[in-house]
């Protein structure tokens, strides 16, 4: 059991001609998962990887059926490879590229209101069920099935996070990063809600960092929660010097002195179990006694 | 990307937007001359053109630059030439700079505009709804940071992208303000052009400290102030060429040029990073040790080799660094570019200080063989801890 993506899942690759496309689909084919098709404009009737390449996803679907699809696209072709998958209803996409311009995240969160469409990142490893769906380019060599839900706000925490159910023995059911840039296709609180009902899941553990209030948010939902699992948390930042945003000065002009610090207390308050290093995740997970 | 006031004035004249009529001066005889061209009879204003916010309420460092600050009024022509004698080439520092200040080059010489109800105005994306927000204050002469403190004190107004701003939300402001609903149609007009030019222009923020109300109603902007995203520069070549670098310190501008994040504070601790959260993390555990970060570089997922070196040698050739600690987690970055990297710049510019690196995830074993057969004294770590732990041991031993 899993959340977003298991075995089954049916995955398209835009962008799939690449040098990084093929260099990760390729392992993700051998991790096993379910690539059945691949884009790539002027690509159509060749086969990549072992897979069909078409011009576009329109008549990838006229061969195949998708459940989700990830993007290998670069940042500025980002948008429009979205707007292909969400009008092709493809229910999950996943988004690699970073540096997306921050106006077409607008306009691509405008486009994803109201569709049936979830996207995660851009600026993400992706989506990882160990063993079972690679969407995205995690190492391969650090991941362990098991029963901890990892959602992070910071790609290469995601790993660290990773490593310490590992060392707690536990493993993952399921990985997802949801993209350091400041406005990201879904924020914790979706990811969290399929943890909750994932028989699978034992415990959650979220990774924030300083700059925006995605944690905040995290908190309040977490606290209106009637059936809760234990979610540990570590948030990043904490030496961060107040004003001198790490690339998004803009949020702390939005959301006022929200600090690293302010942010443990309220999650703290809504019943999350905070750590402050990373070191102590593992503790605190085999702590739980799940 | 941040350009200077002028020219952000210049852009805002382009949407429509009035701003004060002025002119930019290199020179003291040239600033007169402006100043006559303006307008016969003073008062005029000086502001020196350096990328920073609360330049009124700075000092110059230099002795002969006076006691005013970068935000001068003169009233008689005969004082522009000295005024601006006092502000060209000396130094300005205002809170935003820190200590070492910013050079002044130019001024920008402008008619003196007699206002009504200066008020401040922002523009800028909030992440957590997602939209572009408006921000309104009546306190025009603090800095926005202070503001956010004092959430009362600030209108806060979400935006349509489409749509833009509705007659509700300018009845709003103005109600905010204390002002006659006979502004409604000039409220509207400079807002709607505002946000025009926020979209067109693929701006992160904008703000207009302060927007003044002129005698015939109209609204003008006494001030500008406009940061673009970096990412969606590729649309806008015209704005990528106006914009000068030469304000960016060189090691920031070096690794900006090689796509990397660049950060310098006040400890003596070099690091090397594939993210952002890596790098706030080595940040915190630093400090938890009662140590400090000199700099912090982040690779990101960069896969060109120069390139990952060039950003090494950004970090072994800043003075402050002691220490260096190396925390990368490949995944779509492999540890081995990183690892032909070190090499790579250990070669050319000599390797001065004791260096702990941590790989883990994509080539990592590679990685750690490449470095393993170069000469190179380096220390291995298994986590971001032990690698801060071994670094403080070995740095305190070089004492």
């Amino acid at each position: 059991m899993s959340i977003l993506a298991d075995k089954n899942t049916r995955v398209l690759i835009q962008g799939i001609t690449g040098t990084q496309a093929s260099f990760h689909v390729k392992r993700s084919i051998e991790n096993g998962t379910n690539v059945v098709a691949g884009t790539s404009p002027g690509h159509e009737g060749e086969k990549h990887l072992g897979v069909p390449v078409f011009d576009n996803v329109h008549n990838a679907q006229r061969q195949f059926n998708f459940d989700a699809s990830v993007l290998f696209v670069p940042a500025m072709a980002v948008k429009r490879a979205v707007r292909e998958a969400v009008e092709a209803e493809i229910g999950l996409i996943v988004s690699i590229a970073s540096g997306v311009p921050v106006h077409d995240m607008l306009e691509i969160r405008a486009m994803l209101k109201g569709s049936k469409t979830l996207m995660i990142g851009p600026n993400t490893p992706g989506l990882i069920t160990p063993r079972e769906a690679r969407l995205g380019i995690f190492p391969d060599n650090i991941h362990q099935k098991g029963c901890i839900g990892v959602i992070s706000r910071s790609s290469t925490l995601t790993y660290e996070a990773v490593l310490q159910t590992n060392e707690a023995k536990q493993g993952q059911s399921t990985v997802v990063g949801l993209g350091d840039d400041m406005i990201i296709g879904t924020d914790f609180r979706e990811p969290l809600r399929r943890f909750m009902e994932d028989e699978a899941t034992k415990a959650v553990v979220l990774v924030g960092k300083a700059d925006n209030a995605y944690e905040q948010l995290i908190a309040e939902y977490y606290d209106g929660l009637a059936v809760k699992k234990p979610v540990v948390a570590f948030v990043a930042g904490e030496a961060l010097p107040f004003g001198h945003t790490m690339g998004y000065a803009a949020d702390i002009i939005t959301h006022g002195r929200v600090t690293v610090a302010d942010k443990k207390r309220i999650m703290r308050e809504a019943g999350i179990i905070v750590v402050d290093q990373m070191n102590d995740i593992h503790n605190t997970l085999q702590e739980l006694k799940i | 990307m941040n350009i200077h006031e002028y020219q952000a004035k210049k852009i805002l004249a382009q949407y429509g937007i009035l701003v004060p009529p002025g002119g930019i001066a290199y020179t003291p005889s040239e600033a007169k001359r402006v100043a006559q061209k303006l307008s016969s009879r003073g008062p005029w204003m000086l502001k020196a053109q350096i990328q920073s916010g609360a330049r009124a309420t700075g000092h110059f460092i230099d002795h002969d630059a006076g006691g005013r600050g970068g935000i001068r009024q003169v009233t008689q022509i005969s004082n522009i030439l000295y005024e601006a004698a006092q502000m060209l080439n000396n130094t300005l520092v205002t809170e935003q700079t820190g200590d070492k200040g910013r050079l002044v080059t130019k001024v920008y010489v402008e008619k003196y505009e007699e206002v009504k109800h200066p008020f401040y105005a922002g523009m800028i994306i909030d992440s957590s709804v997602p939209c572009i927000t408006l921000l309104i204050s009546e306190v025009a002469d603090e800095n926005i940071v202070t503001l956010a403190q004092r959430r009362e004190k600030i209108l806060r107004l979400n935006l349509q992208q489409d749509s833009g701003i509705s007659d509700e939300q300018i009845f709003q402001i103005l109600d905010f303000l204390s002002l006659d609903k006979i502004y409604l149609q000039s409220f509207h007009d400079f807002f709607g052009k505002l946000l025009f030019t926020f979209i067109n222009l693929d701006a992160q923020m904008i703000e207009i400290n302060p927007v003044g109300i002129l005698p015939d109603k109209k609204l003008i902007a006494l001030d500008a102030k406009i940061k673009f995203d970096n990412n969606a520069m590729f649309r806008h070549p015209d704005i990528v060429r106006i914009h000068e670098d030469f304000e960016e310190e060189k090691r920031h501008r070096r690794a900006r040029l090689c796509g990397f994040q660049y950060h310098e504070f006040d400890g003596n601790i070099g690091c090397i990073v594939n993210g952002e959260g890596l790098a706030l993390e080595a940040m915190d555990i630093i400090q938890s040790k009662g140590y400090g970060t000199a700099c912090s570089l982040n690779v990101k997922g960069g896969v060109d080799k120069d390139k990952i070196a060039a950003g090494i040698k950004i970090i072994m050739t800043n003075p402050r660094v002691e220490g260096m600690l190396i925390n990368i987690i490949g995944g779509f970055l492999r540890c081995n570019l990183i690892a032909d990297g070190i090499l790579e710049a250990s070669q050319d510019v000599g390797l001065t200080v004791p260096l702990i690196v941590r790989f883990e995830g994509t080539n990592k074993e590679e990685a750690k063989a490449i470095l393993q057969q170069s000469n190179l004294s380096v220390v291995f770590a298994d986590d971001i801890n032990d690698a801060v732990e071994k670094l403080l041991a070995q740095m305190e031993v070089n004492d």
